[in-house]
């Protein structure tokens, strides 16, 4: 296996989408500034839980870069803290809160008795192979408490979640290319090989 | 040009006035007409109602937006102008709901719409005369032909000179949009090389200013909310002139009841506003609550006269639940595409709508070029199509180099589709709805058939096909329309075969889910049913 969480090469090395926030609505400002605002204890995750998501996120994204990680940290951590509905929930699984944090404590469960060692201090190669066993359904996942849940949902609702939040960050936008906010600008030249003068340059 | 803010004086219920405590409303007893939801067949029906000089009153869900302060350019703090409250999800292939095909708050889905306007072609309505299978629309085409004129004209919708499928061959009333973005350009040079007709598409949105909204900036955050007001939504057309002409609207309410009165004609509704219950009464009822949200309020609604539901006599309340396939196809360029630039879909084709005998399934598609944000674009192929870690990485650090078609299939009606009342019950006390969905054998080749082709075009375009992402869009059915009552649940008016004085008016009529997008002919629908309901209500008919 490649070394994980090797940076990879971006095409905008002299992109940074945040030189650009003046241009954007006030609104869209301020929901997107607060993304580099990382709170020092979490309201609704404990520590053990905190630790494992990042471990996850870090699998699911390639990343391990602190800043990005919490910032995925705290989207969960709002989520739980939330009284919106989850959209949709597959008949027999777990409300969303119940599946994530139960599928939490599980994963702890199943590393110990896979490897003998909390999740969060094996190797990622053996972090990904229990990974791959809960997306194909060949590793079961059950509570402490001996409660089983379904291993596919809990991965596919952990990678679902990590993967948006991950990709709602600015500092992504920027190594990615990505435009941003444009309002009230728009832009003006959207046609083939046109890029307004504000947006990401490649340089290779 | 004078731009206005067209909704920011109306946040309110009505003229200005909000009460806290919803016991002082304009019409709480003589309502003629009480509508529920404040989407695009909501906003449709309360505009052409109050204008007539009818008492309107709009049941909304959710809040009253205002698109300056409440949207933003941002794909996940914008996810609640979807309906997110949860729907258990069942089948062999369960749906995403949410933002993927519901709205929340006045404007509905057209919030967060593409502005997407096709016409349905003759066909569309025939589909049992035609094929042997499925259902006929108790209306054809020609019976909503003036109502899609009509609806064309009033919103400007823009499009090509010379639109070359189906009976409607343009112009439209607004020039088509101009300059196109790199996708939509990558997507006609690759149906130009294969022979396939292709056109800018028709589009609820401003080319050239329009009563007070400015042009379209290709801001691109059409799923977002327009925030220039530049699409065509209720809220920011229909629903400020309803207000005008005296219509009222109740935001924040969730109706929980339709009530019966002693003859069994439909008396009033109940809703909630802040844990508080309250009750409108309304000569007619009429429900644009939607897919989902429509059957559970009759299902809901049962008294021990109507055990089954209300309106449920032939027992299809709920049933032959639609979506559209919409699959998304990825292809890599040596060039930059941006799929984050332009209105998301500016190019389509329709040459794949009509059934090919040869092909081995009935009736088809539409294709449109696509564009993708990185949130939808990363999490739709880490959920659909498995790709994470350096893969997922690797492919979106080439984000800019990705074109995107998608498609919209037509989902042929079972009956075993359908929405239920679930054991568990929300925040109301309403048992939570339950969506099945499993695709049948007909819709599965569809959508093999029309991958194939959205593979050709980029190729054709110089790309490589590198992802498929499965994924649905839009809902119909639940309440379908015939001129059997024994099989249906609404006549050709919309009106219940049930109980008179109840109309259904939204997709949730449909019988067929059509081979695109469906919303030009919700507009056409509601325009059509106020027209009917407003000459009824004069000639005392109901």
């Amino acid at each position: 296996m490649d070394n994980p969480f090797e940076p990879l090469r971006t095409h905008y090395p002299k992109y940074d989408v945040m030189h650009e926030q003046e241009h954007w609505d006030e609104h869209t400002r301020e929901i997107v500034v607060k993304r580099f605002d990382l709170p020092v204890t979490f309201s609704q995750l404990t520590g053990a839980e905190v630790e494992c998501i990042r471990a996850l996120t870090a699998l699911f994204v390639d990343d391990s870069r602190l800043k990005l990680l919490d910032y995925v940290v705290k989207h969960y951590d709002s989520k739980l803290a939330s009284t919106i509905g989850e959209d949709q929930r597959k008949a027999g699984t777990p409300p969303e809160k119940v599946l994530i944090r139960d599928g939490l404590a599980a994963l702890e469960t199943l590393a110990q008795s896979e490897y003998s060692h909390s999740f969060t201090a094996l190797s990622p190669e053996r972090q990904t192979a229990l990974l791959v066993g809960l997306e194909r359904d060949t590793l079961t996942l059950q509570t402490p408490v001996g409660t089983k849940l379904p291993a596919p949902e809990f991965f596919k609702k952990m990678l679902t979640e990590s993967v948006s939040a991950y990709y709602s960050h600015p500092l992504v936008w920027s190594e990615i290319g990505y435009g941003g906010p444009a309002y009230p600008r728009g832009y003006v030249r959207s046609e083939f090989g046109l890029t307004d003068p504000w947006e990401a340059k490649r340089d290779a | 040009m004078h731009e206005q803010d067209p909704i920011h004086h109306n946040v309110c219920h009505y003229d200005g006035y909000r009460y806290d405590d919803l016991n002082h409303r304009k019409y709480p007893e003589d309502a003629d007409v009480v509508i529920v939801g404040a989407g695009t067949a909501g906003g449709i029906m309360a505009y052409e109602l109050a204008r007539s000089g009818l008492k309107v009153v709009v049941i909304e869900a959710g809040p009253f937006w205002n698109p300056q302060s409440d949207f933003a350019s941002d794909e996940l703090s914008m996810q609640h102008l979807g309906w997110q409250d949860t729907r258990i999800v069942d089948g062999t292939d369960p749906l995403r709901m949410g933002k993927n095909n519901s709205g929340r708050g006045v404007g509905g889905g057209s919030t967060h719409w593409t502005g997407v306007f096709l016409r349905f072609h003759e066909s569309d309505f025939r589909m049992k005369t035609v094929e042997g299978i499925g259902a006929d629309w108790p209306i054809t085409y020609d019976d909503l032909e003036p109502f899609y004129r009509y609806m064309e004209k009033e919103i400007a919708v823009s499009g090509p000179k010379h639109f070359p499928w189906g009976a409607f061959r343009g112009p439209y009333p607004y020039p088509e949009r101009d300059p196109l973005s790199a996708n939509a350009e990558m997507f006609r040079i690759g149906c130009e090389q294969l022979g396939i007709r292709s056109v800018v598409t028709p589009l609820a949105i401003n080319s050239a200013p329009f009563d007070g909204r400015p042009p379209c900036i290709n801001r691109g955050f059409c799923n977002e909310g327009c925030m220039p007001n530049a699409k065509y939504s209720s809220l920011v057309h229909h629903v400020p002139k309803a207000i005008g002409h005296g219509a009222e609207f109740l935001t924040d309410c969730m109706v929980t009841q339709i009530e019966l009165d002693a003859k069994g004609r439909a008396q009033s509704v109940i809703f909630n506003h802040d844990g508080v219950e309250y009750r409108q009464r309304g000569r007619v009822i009429v429900l644009a609550s939607y897919a989902v949200e429509t059957p559970r309020l009759l299902l809901a609604s049962a008294t021990t006269g109507h055990p089954d539901g209300l309106c449920n006599s032939s027992g299809t309340v709920g049933k032959y639940l639609m979506t559209h396939s919409s699959n998304d196809v990825y292809g890599r360029f040596e060039q930059e595409i941006r799929l984050y630039k332009g209105t998301p879909v500016l190019a389509t084709t329709q040459d794949f709508y009509e059934t090919q005998l040869n092909r081995g399934f009935v009736r088809g598609y539409t294709l449109h070029a696509h564009g993708a944000r990185p949130v939808a674009m990363g999490s739709g192929l880490a959920r659909e199509a498995g790709i994470w870690g350096r893969r997922l990485r690797e492919t979106m650090l080439n984000y800019n180099f990705y074109g995107r078609i998608t498609m919209v299939g037509e989902v042929l009606p079972a009956e075993q589709n359908a929405v239920t009342l679930a054991d568990e019950r929300d925040e109301y006390g309403m048992p939570m709805p339950k969506v099945t969905f499993s695709y049948g054998e007909n819709d599965r080749k569809l959508i093999d058939h029309a991958v194939v082709k959205m593979q050709e075009i980029l190729k054709a375009a110089g790309g490589t096909p590198e992802f498929v992402v499965s994924d649905t869009a839009h809902l119909m059915g639940g309440t379908r329309m015939g001129s059997d009552p024994a099989t249906s649940v609404v006549n050709g008016w919309c009106q219940a075969h049930d109980i008179p004085n109840l109309f259904i008016c939204s997709a949730a009529v449909f019988p067929t889910s059509g081979s695109g997008n469906p919303t030009a002919t919700v507009m056409a629908l509601a325009a059509r049913t106020a027209a009917h309901l407003k000459d009824e209500l004069i000639k005392q008919h109901l």
